[in-house]
């Protein structure tokens, strides 16, 4: 609970209507996609950068830690307030401030959902490459703030690479604008990268502005299936290694594909072991030219069924299967883990057989799929919290997984970020200079810890 | 469909996309995943029952998007109604809503008070109604009732014109009963015309919804199992609805209800598959169709209703079949009106702010016509235009016996 008088200056700036502080309201943004949830003291929902920094300025003078938040679709736990405090809540600011095609930017609130740019930026025959699976309802605040990935970004890289600038509230309340509308620019340090990935650590995002790119001509979108995970996954590996560059490239083992199947009756072939979503993009040329390389390729791995989708309504179809996979396997047991390792493209395959490895000797149940083409996995392990045995050989699992990717000179997260469900294994990735490294900025920029307290910094 | 489990949410989030009332509120306690960590931290005894609890609960307009697009398969729609039936037992209702559901509970009381209103209508002065608000709508801008009930000027058997197809049931639902009498004539006329005997059951009753959102279960049951008695007709290969709210609850709920209220599995999943839609019904019978031709096409648009979409199909690829008709859509067809049942006048602000794009999207079409399936979409689409506005709300069905009848006559339809 907040001290009456603290909440009385908060409401002097907000209202009581964007003020919210009963337990009913607070446990709505206890939680986010992830498993762990802590209840805030207050949530705010600002309107205006000024409001932002006064806010700021406030929870400063009393301690109290101040935790962003947008529509609550991380899966790690970056905006859950482990530490209570603050919730500020930016999906009032949501407009779409600003299209300039013609120098190829938009600038946008942090609310704006990703989706609602895409729209926005559709009639100018122009769009935002980053497309997280939460696209529909996650905001471009929450898209920086966790350097967004998705599908596309296997071609197109991720969000950091299309973030120009940022408008930034600091720890003190200044407000500072990092980067400029240009596309080339290296005037000093390229600050607002550092708040890419920063997940609300550092200060806090009021305005962005994002490099935008014209829509490819036409994508082509083929599914194929294998017998095999293995040659699922060497196909992968040796599409990307002799230089093609699809879209997009989703594998899916069998269990995934079925329980996609279960959901949302697609049609999707469920007896193989091994799937492959490829998308090309490109002038016709290319995409025919592209598809028939592909062909060829999956075909000396083996490939049982090939085949690709005639009409927009079907690859879009099959897209939003794709994203829903992350809420279908809620359906398989009470609490799921997304995990995000990532390795080099060559050594997908030997990840995906370390995985199976990994669930059979833990006996745990766990469908796999995979941004393939980058490298970026996402195991789904189904357990049970309640079941202290098999809850302990989940997090086993998971531990074995990174140090796994590790060794072969992978990461920890390819896009979810961090937040609460990775920061004990950042030492598998990180040696002590660097993450020590990480440590010194977060005390220059942030002394007093306010920002999202108890995450990975 | 799987029972409801909110131990089963993945808290994704993919029904804040989907869900109306968040994208106008666009706070989490508005949205259906808010609502079932809610419940579920009730359930768990970590949160009180309260007043806000009911109200955020409440705050809710039961399309069942988010159930009809979850995929965890979470069932929202009845979670949140015995979460409603919680919420209301332990603070009360509203006394209007409490009224309401005791007019329901018994087609008697329904009949004496729409008589009563009826009576009524006619002897308040227009200056008055003008000022007068229901919610979101102007009181002169909501439609007058039959002046009988439709059901007791019809017979229980209407014989087909010419030769006979096959027989339907035909279940009015309260809205044509005592609102929309043009939209049951269309109904019946349209199906005689395709050579269909419309079989309207004396005792059917109120389907129940409105009581179950309510909380009031215990009289829902009695409901249910008259309806349930009488809507099973052998001979008749389909129960037509012409409101797909009541639609959804005999396709739907009541199989989802069998075991609270004993009734029959077999019966009631024997039910679930008869009931269709009556524009469902015309595009499966295209074939059979026989619509009159036009000097030029009549312009139209349309609003999807959220328990068309999500439990049979939006009618709008039958408008679009219909040479007659020159459909513009309004690009939005698919949204909610914000009517809800009784939120548009529980929450007329948020319900407004849908309604108010809606209207806008619509006239801007130039459409001459403002189709709808759904009786309270009606309602509220009617009562958030304006006495210049030149769109006119109607049923597809109303447009479609129009066609088949092929007289400049437009029927019963205008205000």
């Amino acid at each position: 609970m907040l001290n009456p008088a603290v909440s009385k200056e908060l409401v002097d700036i907000v209202g009581r209507d964007r003020f919210l502080d009963q337990l009913e309201e607070l446990t709505c943004y206890s939680y986010d996609s992830f498993l762990e949830e802590a209840i805030p003291d207050a949530v705010l929902f600002p309107v205006s950068t000024d409001e932002v920094s006064h806010i700021v300025q406030i929870a400063s003078r009393h301690g109290i830690p101040v935790t962003a938040r947008g529509a609550g679709t991380s899966v790690c736990g970056a905006p859950v307030p482990v530490q209570h405090g603050i919730v500020l809540c930016f999906t009032h600011m949501n407009r779409i401030l600003e299209v300039n095609t013609r120098d190829r930017y938009a600038i946008v609130q942090p609310g704006v959902i990703n989706g609602d740019l895409q729209k926005a930026l559709a009639p100018y025959g122009f769009f935002f490459p980053p497309d997280p699976g939460s696209m529909n309802m996650s905001t471009m605040g929450g898209n920086v703030a966790q350097n967004a990935g998705g599908p596309r970004c296997l071609k197109y890289g991720v969000t950091v690479d299309y973030v120009l600038g940022l408008e930034v509230v600091l720890a003190s309340g200044k407000v500072v604008r990092l980067g400029s509308r240009n596309i080339k620019d290296v005037t000093g340090y390229r600050l607002s990268a550092l708040f890419c990935g920063s997940e609300g650590t550092l200060g806090l995002i009021t305005e962005i502005i994002v490099k935008v790119v014209p829509a490819p001509v036409t994508t082509k979108t083929l599914m194929v299936t294998f017998k095999d995970l293995d040659d699922t996954a060497e196909s992968v590996a040796d599409i990307i290694g002799s230089g093609i560059l699809p879209a997009a490239m989703e594998l899916m083992d069998k269990m995934t594909v079925n329980a996609i199947e279960d959901a949302v009756h697609l049609g999707l072939p469920r007896e193989a072991d091994g799937s492959l979503l490829i998308e090309v993009d490109g002038s016709e040329e290319t995409c025919e030219r592209e598809i028939r390389q592909i062909i060829e390729k999956v075909k000396q791995h083996g490939a049982v069924t090939i085949e690709e989708a005639a009409t927009e309504e079907e690859k879009e179809r099959i897209w939003a299967a794709r994203r829903s996979s992350y809420g279908v396997f809620a359906k398989l047991a009470p609490d799921i883990v997304s995990e995000d390792v990532t390795v080099p493209v060559s050594k997908v395959p030997a990840m995906i057989r370390k995985i199976q490895e990994i669930c059979a000797h833990y006996n745990l149940t766990a469908g796999i799929l995979a941004h393939a083409g980058d490298g970026n996995m996402h195991p789904l392990i189904a357990g049970n919290r309640q079941d202290k045995d098999e809850w302990t050989r989940v997090w086993q699992a998971v531990h074995d997984m990174f140090a796994a990717a590790a060794e072969m000179g992978g990461t920890l997260s390819g896009e979810h970020g961090i937040g609460l469900a990775k920061s004990e294994f950042l030492p598998l990735v990180m040696d002590e200079d660097s993450r020590e490294f990480m440590q010194v900025i977060k005390k220059a920029v942030d002394p007093g810890n306010m920002f999202n307290p108890g995450k990975f910094v | 469909m799987s029972c409801g489990n909110s131990a089963r949410c993945g808290k994704c989030g993919v029904c804040l996309a989907v869900c109306p009332v968040y994208k106008v509120l666009m706070e989490e306690q508005a949205s259906p995943r808010a609502r079932i960590q809610l419940i579920k931290a009730y359930e768990s005894g970590r949160l009180p029952s309260s007043k806000l609890l009911k109200e955020l609960i409440n705050k809710c307009l039961m399309c069942g998007s988010c159930a009809a697009n979850c995929p965890s398969g979470v069932d929202h729609y009845s979670k949140f109604m015995h979460m409603r039936a919680e919420m209301a037992k332990a603070h009360g209702d509203r006394i209007e809503i409490r009224s309401l559901v005791y007019l329901l509970a018994r087609e008697q009381r329904i009949k004496f008070a729409a008589n009563l209103a009826q009576k009524g209508q006619g002897m308040i002065p227009e200056s008055l109604l003008k000022k007068c608000s229901f919610g979101s709508i102007s009181a002169d801008r909501l439609p007058n009732l039959n002046i009988k009930p439709f059901r007791s000027s019809m017979g229980e058997t209407i014989e087909p014109k010419g030769e006979c197809r096959g027989t339907v049931v035909y279940f009015t639902g309260c809205a044509t009963n005592y609102i929309f009498e043009s939209v049951g004539k269309a109904t019946v006329g349209l199906l005689s015309q395709m050579g269909y005997r419309v079989i309207i059951p004396k005792e059917q009753t109120c389907c129940s919804i409105p009581m179950l959102y309510h909380g009031a279960v215990d009289q829902a049951g009695d409901n249910i199992r008259q309806n349930m008695n009488c809507l099973l007709v052998e001979e008749a290969t389909s129960v037509i609805v012409d409101c797909p709210t009541c639609g959804a609850a005999l396709k739907k709920e009541y199989p989802m209800l069998a075991e609270r209220y004993g009734l029959d599995p077999q019966a009631v999943n024997q039910l679930a598959e008869k009931v269709v839609d009556i524009m469902s019904f015309v595009q499966e019978h295209l074939d059979i169709l026989e619509l009159q031709p036009v000097s030029k096409p009549i312009p139209v648009t349309y609003h999807a209703p959220c328990h068309l979409k999500n439990v049979f199909q939006p009618s709008e690829q039958l408008i679009r079949h219909i040479a007659q008709l020159d459909y513009r859509p309004s690009g939005d067809a698919l949204n909610c009106c914000g009517g809800g049942g009784t939120f548009f006048y529980e929450y007329p602000e948020i319900s407004a702010r849908m309604s108010k794009v809606k209207t806008e999207n619509a006239r801007k079409t130039g459409a001459s016509f403002w189709l709808t399936d759904c009786p309270v979409c009606h309602i509220n689409l009617h009562g958030q235009l304006g006495r210049e506005d030149m769109l006119q709300v109607a049923h597809p069905v109303e447009m479609l016996y129009y066609l088949a009848k092929g007289t400049a006559a437009k029927g019963d339809e205008g205000e």
